[in-house]
């Protein structure tokens, strides 16, 4: 298992510069040593590799920068991996062949900052295609308000291809409640390929929070870069502030996050079984299931006071309080839940349909589960056992004992059924947590954010794990980068639903759990070069 | 109140790039708990069977002309129900780069395009409370009040 040692040897090694700093162990390595350490933390030590953000330092130090972000689960370690490139033309090594799952960051960080990537191809990921040329969003002179002209808006069409049926699913689809855009090539009834088109709720929030907001604020916009998953974002910002200024918080406030993070997970997962119930055809469940879910939604509003973006969560702590009255009642609700859980759930997975119809599809094989690097319940169902609030414990969960569920199966009856196991899990936590409640102030006395520091955190998502990386700043973050989980799991759809009856497409996509909103902030996908446009501009 | 559409009102939930969170809470006020079908309330899976459309998200650009075909492809009488801060006004993304600012923005576009809309109806909230979806839809229905009873005016 490798140590902090073996991570700053591979710096020291070829002449980088180190600083292991609490659990993040900081390289700065030359752009050309990029690729093979890369290759060996990924290929060879076995660590998760996360996300990579670039980040225009002109007005600090005169370059670009790129940092890939890995995290060794086993050592609960974090690597940060960094490199300063040119400020006229920044140009990076990629590393997307030895590590698949960096291929759509290194396609965000050329749109957003336009840094190249030698030895791939690059193309637009996040930004519409009609989006004016050498116009990077997250370049430090460019202005958050200065909009495109959207006279030139223009919808992407994209050429049918003659050997195989194509049928396109979205951006607005009865299967679907966001705008994503799938297009399935199938043969017959076999899905052959897919290529996806997402980033339809890219809304410019990076850029937001590094030009109009202060630290406290992003607390409330990282809530809103997901609807579902909201407050998992605004721990994960204040946990990564909190680690780069070193600020002490409250053992109670930390509690107090865990139980409100495992609220939310509970809602998610129900909703999530309640969809998955819809596509498949059995409504009965869907319905049921949802009405089991407006328990959690009481839940939360009891104590939060709100039934979605909580709005508590503050660098230093939280804003409200869980009294003992409070603490009975979310007892007496949680166990009201449970039982009602139990009983639809029983019956929804044996019933024959849903059972037929989730056994045996949408199989994602162990290798290219890590190879690409998915999260969550979807590397769970495919046999890799890992989960951040285990292995990079965060708030209180080091105070809580819990079951990790892992499936070897890999098809879409193991991910339904890791969610089952964890609204348990889950239930249990928030006993457990409820129980050990400690006693004290829930927000530190003194949050002082010194400017240049970074901070780095993982925290595990109803989807899987979120990270979120601040580079702090003169009273705002300077960079803050967010990676959700559906970012790392989307590519995993065309290994999952590539020879697949069309029929089973939409709960295999359903089963990843995708969350395009925490996705699209930023941008792209890739179409192996198998679609070719067609002169676009024709149609509204 | 609107005199066109006096039966059942099918709807079409239309995503504009909204974080999903009045999304959910439109789903929601449709299963058992809430039960919008009491009031005859369909959702529908295209815009051409729809009576309203329900809007949520703040229209990012990329979305925008998929937005446009949408509410283009509806028949006449058009109304739409423009759902959460992000709907009604932009939300905090007002002024972003990579969208255009909610509904009223949306409605300049639509109308350099030829394409009319009959009517607009504003539900804040952040996000809208189901409770908050039902009672727009009553007041399309003219079976409540409107609450705000002067124009809101309106600072460009």
């Amino acid at each position: 298992m490798p140590g902090v040692e073996e991570y700053v040897r591979l710096a020291q090694e070829r002449g980088g510069k180190w600083v292991a700093h609490g659990d993040t162990v900081h390289l700065v390595v030359d752009p050309s040593d990029l690729r093979p350490i890369a290759d060996k933390i990924f290929n060879e030590y076995g660590a998760s590799f996360r996300t990579c953000v670039g980040t225009d330092e002109r007005p600090l130090n005169n370059h670009f920068s790129i940092t890939h972000l890995f995290t060794d689960d086993r050592s609960g370690l974090y690597i940060a991996l960094k490199s300063y490139l040119d400020p006229e033309n920044p140009v990076a090594p990629s590393i997307a062949d030895v590590v698949p799952a960096a291929d759509w960051c290194e396609l965000e960080a050329w749109d957003m900052l336009g840094i190249r990537f030698e030895g791939r191809r690059l193309e637009r990921l996040v930004l519409p295609y009609w989006w004016p040329e050498g116009v990077h969003p997250l370049r430090k002179e460019f202005d958050y308000k200065s909009r495109p002209d959207v006279s030139l808006a223009r919808s992407e069409r994209v050429a049918l291809r003659k050997e195989v049926g194509t049928v396109p699913l979205g951006p607005y689809h009865p299967a679907l409640h966001e705008p994503e855009y799938f297009e399935l090539y199938v043969k017959g009834e076999r899905v052959v390929d897919v290529r996806y088109r997402g980033f339809h709720v890219h809304r410019g929030i990076e850029k937001l929070a590094e030009s109009r907001m202060n630290y406290q604020q992003v607390n409330f916009l990282a809530e809103r870069i997901c609807g579902i998953c909201g407050f998992e974002h605004s721990t994960c910002y204040a946990l990564a502030v909190e680690k780069a200024a070193g600020v002490d918080v409250p053992e109670r406030a930390q509690f107090i996050r865990s139980i409100v993070l495992e609220v939310e997970r509970l809602h998610s997962h129900l909703l999530l079984l309640g969809v998955a119930f819809h596509l498949l055809g059995y409504d009965a469940g869907f319905m049921h299931m949802w009405r089991v879910r407006e328990r959690t939604m009481v839940l939360a509003e009891m104590l939060t006071g709100s039934r979605k973006t909580y709005g508590i969560n503050l660098v230093g702590g939280v804003r409200r309080d869980i009294n003992e009255e409070k603490k009975s009642k979310v007892l007496s609700e949680l166990g009201g839940l449970v039982k009602d859980f139990k009983r639809v759930v029983e019956i929804a997975v044996s019933a024959p349909n849903v059972k037929r119809r989730l056994t045996g599809t949408g199989i994602l094989p162990k290798e290219d589960a890590r190879r690409l690097g998915v999260e969550g319940p979807v590397a769970r169902a495919s046999g890799i056992d890992k989960d951040a609030r285990r292995d990079l414990p965060y708030a209180a969960y080091k105070y809580a004992s819990f079951r990790v569920p892992v499936y070897t199966e890999g098809d879409n009856m193991a991910r339904v059924l890791v969610r089952v196991e964890e609204v348990f899990e889950s239930v249990s936590i928030i006993e457990q947590l409820l129980d050990k409640l400690p006693k004290g102030p829930i927000m530190a006395e003194k949050v002082e954010i010194p400017p240049g520091r970074v901070g780095v955190q993982v925290v595990e998502a109803p989807r899987g794990g979120d990270i979120h990386y601040v580079l702090t700043g003169d009273g705002r973050p300077y960079r803050w980068r967010v990676r959700a989980p559906t970012y790392a799991n989307i590519p995993a759809l065309k290994v999952m639903l590539r020879d697949q009856r069309l029929a089973d497409a939409p709960i295999t996509i359903a089963s990843i759990d995708p969350c395009f909103s925490c996705t699209d902030r930023v941008v792209v996908v890739r179409d192996d070069g198998v679609v070719e446009r067609l002169e676009v501009g024709a149609s509204w | 109140m609107s005199e066109s559409v006096k039966r059942s009102i099918w709807v079409y939930h239309l995503n504009t790039g909204g974080c999903n969170a009045c999304d959910i809470e439109v789903l929601d006020a449709l299963t058992p708990w809430f039960d919008a079908e009491r009031f005859g309330v369909k959702l529908v899976p295209s815009p051409r069977q729809a009576d309203v459309i329900l809007l949520t998200g703040p229209v990012t650009i990329e979305a925008l002309p998929k937005v446009v075909n949408a509410i283009e492809a509806m028949p006449r009488p058009r109304y739409i129900i423009a759902l959460g801060s992000c709907g009604v006004g932009g939300g905090i993304w007002h002024d972003t780069y990579s969208t255009i600012g909610g509904v009223r923005e949306l409605l300049k576009v639509l109308e350099a395009r030829g394409v009319k809309v009959d009517g607009v109806y504003y539900v804040p909230g952040c996000p809208v409370r189901p409770e908050s979806i039902l009672y727009a839809v009553a007041l399309f229905k003219g079976l409540v009040e409107k609450k705000v009873k002067s124009e809101v005016a309106y600072s460009e």
